[in-house]
């Protein structure tokens, strides 16, 4: 039955969200990190979606059906690390701090992670009313029985 | 007789959830660069459609493209997954009451 696939597809866009805001937490939180195991300061993560027809073949084992239509998922398709160099600040007196007394400091802009979570909590949010309109559906064909 | 009563439902149903498929794609996708919206040609594969063939794949036309080639309009999802879920549930409203239709038929027949 495709409808249960189309579950499996939204619980993918589920899943990438949260990989996704868990990264972006991660950056707000280490917005002022200047030591990494690493070394040198915090460097801002960010995930690459890719989509990924795997995500809708859980129940492929049941279904005979032809795939032609059958629903991509999405996964994360890798983690980048922002390579930018970091950004520089007068403070002089930091343990950090160079010979001159700038501190590197990670390059990590709020406003922007800010945005990136709301767009990723409201993505979220689609893909949990997809699943809850999906599975309405399929307590309307169960009820075909009573 | 059942064919009559329980086919085209069961058609309109599966189409339904094919495309309330691809609709829960595309809304998972829907940050994914490169993706293009996924839909089926309602209309034509209800008309056409051959019993155990699934619907093709087209893609809607005039969707704006973002930068990064995702052209997934988050609204016009939610219209459709809201839409198909009516649409369903409506037929399964109907193909209900014909199949107690038929069940009342059955009843009174094994009662006289």
């Amino acid at each position: 039955m495709s409808l249960l696939s189309a579950l499996s597809v939204s619980a993918s866009g589920m899943s990438a969200q949260r990989q996704r805001t868990e990264l972006l937490v991660e950056n707000l939180a280490n917005s002022d990190t200047t030591r990494t195991p690493e070394g040198g300061p915090y460097r801002r993560k960010d995930v690459v979606f890719t989509s990924d027809p795997s995500a809708a073949q859980f129940s492929s084992l049941f279904e005979s059906e032809a795939n032609g239509n059958s629903g991509v998922g999405v996964r994360v398709a890798e983690v980048v690390t922002d390579t930018r160099e970091p950004e520089k600040r007068y403070v002089p007196g930091h343990p950090d701090a160079d010979q001159e007394g700038y501190v590197a400091f990670p390059r990590v802009n709020p406003a922007e992670d800010m945005v990136d979570l709301l767009g990723a909590s409201r993505n979220y949010a689609a893909n949990v009313s997809a699943i809850s309109a999906v599975k309405d559906m399929i307590q309307k064909s169960l009820d075909l029985f009573r | 007789m059942f064919q009559g009563v329980a086919g085209n439902f069961e058609r309109y149903m599966s189409l339904l959830s094919a495309r309330q498929k691809l609709v829960a794609s595309n809304i998972a996708n829907a940050d994914t660069p490169g993706y293009r919206t996924q839909d089926i040609d309602f209309r034509a594969e209800f008309e056409s459609a051959v019993d155990g063939e699934s619907p093709a794949t087209v893609e809607p036309k005039d969707l704006p493209a973002k930068p990064d080639g995702n052209n997934v309009n988050l609204d016009r999802e939610a219209r459709l997954l809201a839409e198909n879920a009516l649409r369903f549930s409506i037929a399964s409203s109907f193909a209900r009451a014909d199949l107690s239709t038929i069940r009342t038929a059955l009843q009174e027949g094994k009662t006289s």
